[in-house]
């Protein structure tokens, strides 16, 4: 067992990285030695990332122990960098941890000055671009990113500050240390652009209160969620759009901050039905969001929109049921989840189980008013029962070999005659999904006396299937 | 002479005010002058209730008081949960029957909402799409839901029939749960008499309770029809449209129809409607050897002329 990392109590007391911890016990016997985890520590970052949503929706994170912001466009909410990146080191001081920032125009140099800038004033950590070699020479060369044995090998060959490398001539350098070094520098000073990869997808439209008192009651929220979504309206109605997913992001006092998400059927933008929406997922979510202290930033965003089309108003004509059906789809998927609603579809296969399927109800297309009668059992259709077990049970049924309907069978221990049977109708299995060793199965209506009709089938034939043949109940007609 | 005139007049108000909390129309029991008084309540009352879908079967539309309420609660149980699929059968036939009535009437669908239980769906099988067609439903406005307590399928059922978006609702449950009472059962009759659409209580396999709903139905499996050939007559030993037998054990008109003993029904699902059994013919008792009717299908194997083994074994087949 290794050291991983240390406070600076710990480093105080000459303990390194690495370091074995039976030895740093040795030398400190009474250190207190927690065992790492790195999901948790992952974890953790990206809660921070997600707080840190709070100035930019461009937030990435790095490695193991950093985040890059893209701020472009948004400091002049904050008053500037300068306000902006003291607000932030403030705010995450206050929460208790000990954090270092710089803000310049390439992820590399911020990266840089951020680890090995000296400890100074805020405004030497904001370097614009035309001050960025200045800055950077004197940075060790650890400053760039770079793998250990290229570091090494730099060191060995007394190139120690950024500076030296700037001076030096290019070609010998990516000759002797790849071109990941040059690759490095000049991402540094942007001659090359460094993309960063944000954690989460930026939301197309978003709207946001910052709240002078933290709210904590679930109607406030509400009411906040009501106010956001009409602040929302006429942006979606200059594009012509309607959120089909939404995402209510509530950041609370300590900095935990939590995402509701609610969906809909259809594109939407009435602000009461998107409240409406919100209240199931409350509902739902009940203890699983913990007020605390209170929220104090609330943020609506619209993670999927689709085009709406606005329609005219018909006064005379009849309530449209697509649309009250929609809401009451809406509704119930909030409040119990995706699965709870289903529609059942047809799917081209003749192997039973798989002819029928249920698809969740919100991810249906808005289904076309058919005019055709479909509610024809034709004759000329095999018929299939209203309710099939998902399981096939197991049935002892006596029938004449090899290929007669059952005369009796016995099913849940108990007995059964049969008075009427059709059959057998012969389904083999799906070669291309079951293989070609898929057992046939020979399905059978049957009557019995109490008038009780099931499908019973054979699975194998005598003789010509490997395997002796078994009865089983696969459904009830009605 | 008066006395008792004043008497019936008693009785007469107290059978309103009862008619009125029920949210049935009014029956002029007596026939006499007397019920006239009441004759602008009576008017308002059938306003206010759209009338029923006659079955066109006169014993079970006397019983049911004019046949199939178009809103309000309705039970239909089953006794045991081997019955289900009859249970299941009726309920869905009922609401395959409002759909075909909506679609001659104004050509919009109407919707139907089953709620499920997932007790049932294990022990007698999940909802299965092609039978379902099969039975006259329209697939398209058929949304199923399975919630996982009961709770939350109450709280499904009266979302559905607030939203109004359906005009049947099936509530299936399982046995006589405790947390299903009389208040639970009236809030529901009352939210689905106020949106006009009829909610369909589906006990499965549980006993009788007394409840909030217009009338109770005892379902049961009874022998099917026979299919009928294009010239009109019956074959034998064939399993055709399906039977149910009803028990009406509570009737919205229980004074001037006593309760009739079960009466069986059978479902067309071609034609979407209900009809009385056609005479019968006489049942087999065994099953044919070729049950399929017309098929001569031959057994593909241990036929007669199956030819001996020849020879000595050499060496045994595979075994598999």
């Amino acid at each position: 067992m290794r050291l991983t990392a240390l406070d600076e109590k710990a480093l105080g007391l000459g303990l390194k990285r690495g370091q074995g911890l039976a030895e740093a016990k040795a030398m400190c016997p009474d250190i207190d030695a927690i065992k790492a985890e790195p999901e948790a520590d992952a974890g953790f970052l990206n809660a921070l990332a997600d707080w840190c949503s709070r100035y930019t929706p461009l937030v990435a994170r790095s490695g193991m122990d950093g985040l890059f912001l893209d701020i472009t466009g948004c400091c002049h909410l904050f008053g500037g960098e300068e306000n902006l990146l003291s607000d932030a080191l403030a705010r995450l001081a206050g929460m208790g941890l000990s954090v270092s920032g710089a803000v310049s125009h390439t992820p590399g140099l911020s990266w840089a000055l951020a680890h090995y800038g000296k400890a100074g004033s805020i405004a030497e950590r904001l370097v614009d671009p035309a001050r960025a070699e200045r800055v950077l020479s004197p940075l060790p060369v650890a400053a760039l990113r770079l793998e250990a044995d290229v570091l090494e090998a730099l060191s060995k060959m007394g190139l120690r500050t950024i500076g030296d490398l700037l001076d030096a001539p290019r070609a010998p350098l990516v000759r002797r240390f790849g071109q990941r070094l040059m690759m490095r520098l000049d991402q540094a000073l942007g001659r090359e652009e460094e993309p960063i990869s944000p954690r989460l997808p930026v939301a197309g439209l978003s709207v946001e209160r910052r709240l002078a008192e933290p709210v904590g009651r679930e109607e406030d929220l509400l009411f906040l969620a009501g106010e956001l979504s009409r602040a929302m309206l006429p942006m979606l109605e200059q594009r012509g759009l309607g959120g089909r997913l939404f995402e209510l992001s509530l950041f609370r006092v300590d900095g935990a901050v939590f995402h509701v998400h609610a969906g809909s059927s259809k594109p939407l933008r009435d602000p009461r039905r998107m409240e409406a929406l919100f209240s199931g997922r409350f509902a739902a979510l009940k203890d699983e969001l913990d007020a605390g202290f209170g929220f104090e930033i609330v943020r609506l965003s619209v993670c999927h929109a689709e085009p709406l089309e606005i329609r005219q108003m018909d006064m005379g004509a009849p309530v449209d049921t697509s649309q009250t059906l929609a809401d009451f789809i809406d509704q119930a998927t909030a409040r119990f989840g995706a699965d709870c609603l289903l529609v059942p579809v047809l799917r081209q296969s003749h192997v039973p189980e798989r002819a029928s399927a249920f698809l969740p109800a919100q991810e249906m297309p808005v289904r076309a008013v058919s005019s055709i009668q479909s509610g024809s059992a034709s004759p000329f259709r095999p018929a299939r029962p209203i309710r099939l077990f998902r399981y096939p049970e197991q049935v002892e049924a006596v029938a004449e070999v090899p290929e007669g309907p059952p005369v009796q069978f016995r099913w849940r221990r108990t007995m059964h005659r049969v008075v009427k049977a059709e059959g057998p109708e012969r389904i083999a299995g799906e070669w291309w999904v079951d293989g070609e060793e898929a057992p046939t199965r020979d399905y059978f209506r049957i009557e019995d006396e109490a008038g009780r009709r099931y499908w019973l089938y054979r699975e194998g034939l005598y003789e010509r299937e490997p395997g002796m043949p078994r009865w089983f109940m696969h459904g009830f007609f009605a | 002479m008066a006395d008792t005139a004043l008497a019936q007049e008693k009785l007469f108000a107290l059978r309103e005010t009862i008619s009125r909390m029920e949210g049935k129309t009014l029956h002029r029991l007596d026939g006499g002058p007397k019920a006239s008084l009441s004759q602008d309540l009576v008017r308002i009352a059938e306003n206010n209730a759209a009338s029923p879908l006659p079955f066109d079967i006169p014993p079970l539309d006397r019983v049911l008081d004019g046949g199939l309420p178009r809103a309000g609660m309705a039970e239909i149980r089953s006794g045991e949960l081997r019955n289900a699929g009859a249970a299941t059968g009726l309920a869905l036939s009922l609401c395959a029957f409002l759909q075909g009535h909506q679609d001659e009437a104004d050509g919009s669908p109407a919707a139907v909402l089953w709620v499920g239980e997932r007790t049932v769906a294990r022990e007698a099988g999940e909802p299965f799409a092609p039978g379902l067609r099969d039975h006259g439903l329209m697939l398209e406005n058929l949304v199923y839901a399975l919630p996982r307590k009961l709770e939350e399928a109450l709280w499904l059922a009266e979302a559905g029939l607030t939203s109004r978006a359906f005009k049947a609702v099936v509530l299936e449950i399982a046995g006589n749960p405790r947390r299903f009472g009389l208040s639970e059962s009236r809030r529901l009759s009352l939210r689905a008499r106020h949106a006009g659409s009829l909610l369909l209580l589906l006990r499965q396999g549980g006993g009788e309770e007394a409840g909030s709903t217009l009338f109770r139905i005892a379902a049961s499996p009874a022998p099917s029809g026979f299919y009928r050939l294009p010239d009109g007559s019956l074959l034998s030993g064939t399993i055709g449209a399906a039977g149910f037998s009803l028990a009406v054990e509570k009737s919205p008109k229980p004074a001037s129809s006593p309760l009739s003993q079960a009466m069986t029904i059978e479902w067309n699902a071609h034609e979407r409607l209900f009809h009385e059994p056609e005479p019968r013919l006489p049942l087999y008792r065994k099953p044919a050897a070729a049950a399929h009717p017309g098929a001569d299908l031959s057994a593909s194997s241990d036929g007669p002329d199956r030819k001996e083994k020849m020879g000595s074994v050499l060496a045994f087949s595979r075994a598999s």
